[in-house]
């Protein structure tokens, strides 16, 4: 490439983020920030019963309020909106249809039933609690045993057995592997279900402009393009005359890649009014109606030689989709789980089978690497395999994992692996720890009482994944664009589709093109969340794709304009390309300062006089990249988790935490050592302190931050992270390192604490989360209740 | 005495400027200083005084803005956000200490966490008992609620906000 | 989650208070202290009284006292303020070190003393506190005056033995004695969160013999429980471990509590046993300390 790369040195430093002025004086712009003149509030009112028919509904003293300027039944909103419609062409999947608002049936708790807009939403929520609704009650299906059993009430009638979809795949010969295995190692997992809870909940501000037909929705958003594309439809808005944009986002972690029934009301309902509505969801509502993740229950059959090989893996997993589908469909959870399972491990055959089952709850939806419980049950059966065969966790691990010298090669389920560097980021962890030490600590703690537990794990991330993986799921991997402009005056603006909440993507990308432009941090502006200005992408942020392919789109676009400016240069300062350099904004000739040309005045003369400049050179200083992941990647980590477990309160104690992480080239070691401790600090906290819970009769049980607990400062143990970064020879070496933590630490938390009840001779987790009370259940200290 | 009415003029003084407005009883102070004062930085995150993401100081002393109602804050004094930047808009100590370790992701729970540790500062200073260690600090800041970060980077920006505040002191 | 219309008042004395407390209204009428449990239930409309009287506005409720042996807290003394409050650390040591469990410090820099005792949740540390010291809880209402032991005071969940038109002025608690030693346990989910069992324990000693025993448990019942059948198994007694297990099995014995997400029934029992044990074990150390 022309030019070169003039590496200025801005990525890999620990740079300070741009977004932090904006966010430490709380100037930001979160959606709830936004008031306009006239703005009119929304309130939703939910069902407040898991499943019934609803007979009746009076909204007229809601109506007659002061205050209220429009109340929406169901069926008034489905009089000027399409039902939701999430179905895609996948074999055997029923997605069925429904309201932006009930009219019909309910089939959660929190279920809107009508959406009151009023001038403020201390008036919304009094004219709510006016609407009276009769429910004719249906029995509730709370679990997927329940909701599979026979008779059991039906959900939809175009859901038969209430199974979403249910398949099977077969990979490799699995009679034969189990036919020669020596011991056959079965393990199973209940995992509860818990939630995204970003500390900024959904919400929108949906404005109609009467005279241009226009509406314009400022969303709390992952993904500004898609939500654009899906509302259209069912709001009945051309598409050209809808524009979605996004500020400041408080957060996401995979809830707000969806559209949800609450934006398509929110923006009929201005289109309806003809003005300014603005919804914000509260944290009762969030914690009933938004949705949860991770409730599925897998069993895992291992077919393994004496010496701990692997030789074949039966799984089946159920996963409660709750009732209403959602964007991505569930086949995709289900092909992720399917797809990753096998991880970093030499797997010859593979049988799994799932089936997604519809219940009475609020939906199932994405959270923080959504495929993670394939990571925790397998590297908690890697654990059982060893205990089976008399070897450690680390041999068990050492005898199986794939390692570079192993690469390329292919997971059983058809995905190539190559500079995957799971294996090495094990043996540099296993390097760091003095297993012995750790074995003796335990003993002499045992001694004086007290327990102690340890566990390992490993495993790879599709972050971003590669075509063949995603093609293995079932969902599409697709480029990513990036439009890059030199300003008149030399500085640069680029527009990209991400639409990054807290990821530092303006930060990052920054660091990239400052390096490739030679131009500094301040004279680049990133510009996201907004269709109008940013190139079309179905994917936003999310699924750690922004460190591969927004990076790649950054760099080659940049490179691009470097190119152009480059050889106008060179015919201005009468040198070879391959002699200039770009620094602080100033192209020059290397090694004499003297010659140069500023790039402001390069630009002001390409966007004005195109015509003076020099001859045969392209002045176009805007352009459109486009990067494909040149078939993109995995990041890798390995977790060590320490525990104490008090047996008298039954409390678990994270004492210490080790990550060993290869996410490649870091663009900003702050920025991913960030992601890392977030990661395992939710991942430790779903495991030990969250729950979305709900009882027999499909009532919610954790409405208030008093009862799903979101882990605090002093529940969060200090991380240590050791970086691996192999580079790989692709362009863009840098990988995503999001969802990671997540998605690991669970599965050696879990290994720990097994680890700890099985020195004092009882049984393993079966089932999460592990609350003290199951805690001391597991000891054998109380009775189960 | 005034009498039981379900608006009331209050007069307070948010950010050095003293301010007299009427409002409706109801109305909670965060809600009050969001959405009437336009100080959009203190957020809310819970509405139900678990969060801390709304963390203001009133007469000196850091308390949640959703659980209380602004009527309440008649003849107080209250700092937002808003009120810690230099006059031409330069970041406090605790910004730059917060900045500098890179503490925050998404910014949401930022303020109230700016406020809680300006808070700890200022008591620090003051010569009240303040924690020492990070696990006192983490134990300090277990009223405010970060989803991102996991804390430790915020823990980072705090110790060294602690230690500028009391070189500062000394 | 926005509250509900009411009426507000926010007298200046004591008798308007309960004047607005008295007056003829047609509803439900609620006492604003610092809020920090009533206000969530306002924005949750958990709660929606027809009128809220303020009583932040009434001056003398805001001391702290000691005279004759005797401790008086304000009811609108701020949590954060007896806790940095060198009086109720010397002659209360049980409160002082109740008062930090108490949520975090932006809440306690604004709940009250008085609060949190009239509100009565029986996981909360203060009345706990009340019920082990037998503190006495001074009402004031259109009849004027009274005291009220704090084994009446707490007559359900969430409910105590103040008519409509009282409001609590002070809580008296006698000063440790000398030879005494207190302690506070407790277990929660999180840091500050409200105790799935909590044990506030006071030990008097005389020589290594238990001279009297103090014990009270929260989130076990309904209110607040004084464990006398502990507190008996330990008068008279050298604190040993087999006492401290005699007297946790004791303590325990009678006790059903409920179930929630949190903490099994099984499982509150078990903890309520666990923590008479270590309260009892280092309010005694403490006592042996003080002599």
């Amino acid at each position: 490439m022309a030019g070169g790369s003039a590496i200025s040195g801005l990525v890999g430093a620990r740079v300070h983020r741009k977004e932090d002025r904006t966010i430490l004086t709380g100037a930001g712009r979160y959606v709830d920030d936004v008031q306009e003149r006239g703005m009119l509030h929304c309130h939703f009112l939910r069902s407040t019963v898991a499943h019934a028919r609803i007979t009746g509904i009076d909204v007229e003293a809601a109506r007659g309020l002061e205050g209220v300027v429009r109340v929406f039944t169901g069926a008034d909103m489905s009089a000027i909106t399409e039902d939701l419609n999430f179905a895609q062409p996948i074999p055997g999947l029923h997605s069925p249809a429904y309201p932006a608002i009930a009219h019909d049936v309910v089939r959660y708790v929190g279920e809107p039933v009508a959406l009151i807009v009023a001038e403020s939403r201390y008036l919304a929520e009094d004219a709510a609690a006016l609407i009276e609704v009769e429910y004719d009650l249906l029995d509730p299906v709370v679990s997927t045993t329940a909701g599979l059993a026979d008779g059991a009430p039906q959900l939809f009638e175009d859901v038969p057995g209430n199974v979403v979809h249910a398949d099977e795949q077969l990979f490799g010969d699995i009679e034969a592997a189990f036919a020669q295995a020596d011991h056959v190692v079965t393990d199973s997992l209940d995992q509860h279900r818990w939630a995204c809870n970003p500390m900024e909940t959904r919400g929108g501000v949906a404005t109609y402009d009467r005279g241009s037909g226009q509406l314009t929705y400022e969303a709390s958003t992952q993904t500004t393009h898609t939500l654009r594309f899906l509302l259209a439809g069912w709001i009945r808005q051309p598409i050209h005359q809808l524009r979605v944009t996004a500020n400041n986002i408080g957060g996401g972690f995979g809830l707000k890649f969806s559209i949800y029934r609450e934006d398509v009301a929110l923006c009929a309902a201005a289109k309806a009014i003809g003005g300014t509505v603005k919804w914000i969801e509260d944290r009762n509502e969030h914690l009933v109606a938004a949705g949860a993740a991770r409730e599925e229950q897998l069993t895992l059959e291992a077919a393994v030689k004496a010496d701990g090989t692997l030789l074949g893996l039966r799984v089946t997993m159920l996963l409660d989709a709750g009732a209403y589908p959602i964007n991505p469909p569930a086949t995709v959870y289900a092909g992720l789980v399917r797809t990753t399972l096998p991880g970093p491990y030499k797997l010859p055959a593979y049988q799994f089978s799932h089936k997604i089952v519809a219940t009475n709850k609020a939906s199932y939806i994405s959270l923080r690497g959504p495929w993670a419980v394939e990571t925790l049950v397998r590297e908690r059966l890697m654990d059982k395999i060893a205990s089976t065969c008399g070897i450690s966790p680390v041999e068990v691990r050492r005898r199986n994992l794939i390692t570079l010298d192993d690469q390329p090669t292919k997971m059983v389920t058809n995905v190539t692996l190559e500079c995957v560097t799971a294996a090495e980021t094990f043996e540099k962890m296993i390097g760091m720890v003095d297993l012995d030490e750790v074995r003796r600590e335990q003993e002499a703690a045992r001694a004086e009482g007290r327990l102690l537990g340890f566990g390992v794990g490993t495993f790879i991330e599709p972050a971003p994944g590669t075509q063949e993986f995603w093609a293995a799921v079932g969902f599409p991997f697709g480029a990513e664009p990036l439009r890059i402009r030199i300003e008149i005056d030399g500085k640069v603006t680029a527009f990209t589709p991400q639409t990054p909440h807290g990821q530092s993507h303006e930060t990052t990308l920054s660091q990239l093109i400052g390096d490739e432009l030679g131009v500094g941090m301040d004279d680049i502006r990133i510009v996201y969340g907004d269709t109008d200005a940013t190139p079309f992408s179905m994917l936003g942020t999310g699924g750690s794709r922004a460190a591969t392919m927004a990076s790649g789109a950054a760099v080659y676009g940049a490179r691009e304009l470097r190119t152009r400016v480059l050889d106008i240069a060179s015919h201005l300062l009468e040198a070879s390309v391959d002699d200039l350099e770009i620094v602080d904004g100033i192209v020059s000739v290397k090694g004499a300062p003297g010659a140069s040309v500023p790039l402001g005045q390069i630009a002001m003369g390409c966007w004005l006089a195109p015509d003076q400049m020099p001859e045969g050179t392209n002045t176009e200083l805007e352009y459109v990249a486009s990067y494909d992941g040149e078939g993109g990647g995995f990041s890798q980590a390995s977790h060590a988790c320490w525990v104490e477990i008090d047996q008298e309160t039954g409390k678990v104690e994270v004492t210490r935490f080790l990550v060993v992480e290869d996410c490649g080239r870091m663009i900003n070691p702050a920025v991913v050592e960030g992601q890392v401790v977030g990661g395992v600090a939710m991942g430790l906290g779903g495991m030990l302190l969250e729950h979305s819970a709900y009882d027999a009769e499909g009532q919610f049980l954790s409405a208030t931050f008093m009862d799903y607990l979101m882990p605090s400062a002093p529940e969060v143990p200090e991380v240590e992270i050791e970086h691996l970064e192999f580079e790989s020879d692709k362009v863009i070496s840098s990988r995503g390192v999001g969802e990671g933590g997540t998605v690991l630490a669970p599965a050696a938390l879990l290994n720990a604490i097994d680890d700890a009840l099985a020195q004092v001779g009882r049984g393993r987790v079966m089932a999460t989360p592990v609350t003290p009370t199951r805690m001391l259940e597991l000891l054998g200290v109380i009775e189960k209740a | 005495m005034n009498n039981g009415n379900t608006t009331r003029e209050i007069t307070l003084t948010v950010n050095g400027r003293k301010r007299t407005v009427t409002i409706e009883v109801r109305r909670t102070l965060a809600d009050f200083l969001r959405e009437d004062l336009g100080l959009t930085a203190t957020h809310l995150g819970c509405e139900h005084g678990v969060c801390g993401a709304c963390t203001v100081i009133v007469d000196g002393a850091t308390e949640r803005s959703c659980t209380q109602l602004a009527v309440q804050a008649d003849g107080r004094e209250v700092t937002t956000v808003e009120g810690l930047n230099g006059p031409n808009g330069e970041l406090h100590p605790v910004q730059e200490a917060l900045r500098d370790h890179h503490s925050f992701q998404c910014g949401f729970c930022t303020p109230g966490f700016v406020m809680a540790i300006h808070g700890m500062v200022e008591e620090k200073k003051a010569g009240r008992p303040s924690p020492c260690s990070r696990a006192e600090i983490r134990e300090e800041l277990s009223g405010n609620i970060c989803r991102c970060t996991g804390y430790q980077s915020i823990i980072d920006g705090a110790e060294a906000a602690l230690a500028a505040g009391a070189g500062k002191e000394s | 989650m926005k509250p509900a219309a009411f009426e507000y008042l926010s007298p200046t004395s004591i008798e308007e208070a309960v004047q607005a407390l008295t007056d003829p209204d047609d509803g439900d009428t609620k006492v604003l202290a610092g809020g920090q449990s009533l206000v969530p239930l306002l924005s949750l409309r958990l709660a929606q009284p027809a009128r809220i009287v303020d009583i932040n506005r009434i001056p003398g409720l805001g001391e702290i006292t000691e005279s004759g042996g005797v401790l008086t807290i304000g009811t609108l003394v701020r949590q954060r303020s007896a806790e940095h409050s060198d009086v109720v650390r010397r002659a209360c040591p049980l409160m002082a070190e109740a008062l930090p469990h108490i949520g975090h410090t932006a809440i306690r820099n604004r709940g009250t003393v008085g609060g949190s005792i009239a509100h009565a949740d029986p996981a909360a540390e203060l009345p706990t506190v009340a019920a082990c010291l037998d503190a006495e809880l001074v009402a004031r209402g259109p009849r004027g005056e009274r005291v009220i032991p704090a084994a009446e005071f707490f007559t359900g969940f969430f409910t105590t033995a103040l008519a409509e038109d009282e409001i609590l002025t002070a809580v008296r608690i006698r000063s440790a004695a000398p030879g005494t030693g207190a302690a506070y346990e407790e277990v929660s989910r999180r840091h500050g969160d409200f105790a799935m069992a909590g044990v506030a324990a006071v030990v008097r000693l005389d020589g290594d013999v238990v001279a009297e025993a103090r014990i009270a448990i929260s989130g076990v019942d309904l209110v607040p429980v004084r464990a006398g059948k502990a507190e008996a198994a330990l008068v008279g007694r050298v604190v040993d471990e087999p006492t401290l297990v005699a007297a946790a099995e004791a303590g325990v014995a009678d006790l059903h509590p409920s179930a929630d997400l949190h903490g099994s029934a099984p499982y509150r029992k078990h903890l309520a046993g666990v923590l008479i044990r270590k309260a009892v074990r280092t309010a005694a150390q403490r006592a042996r300390e003080s002599r």
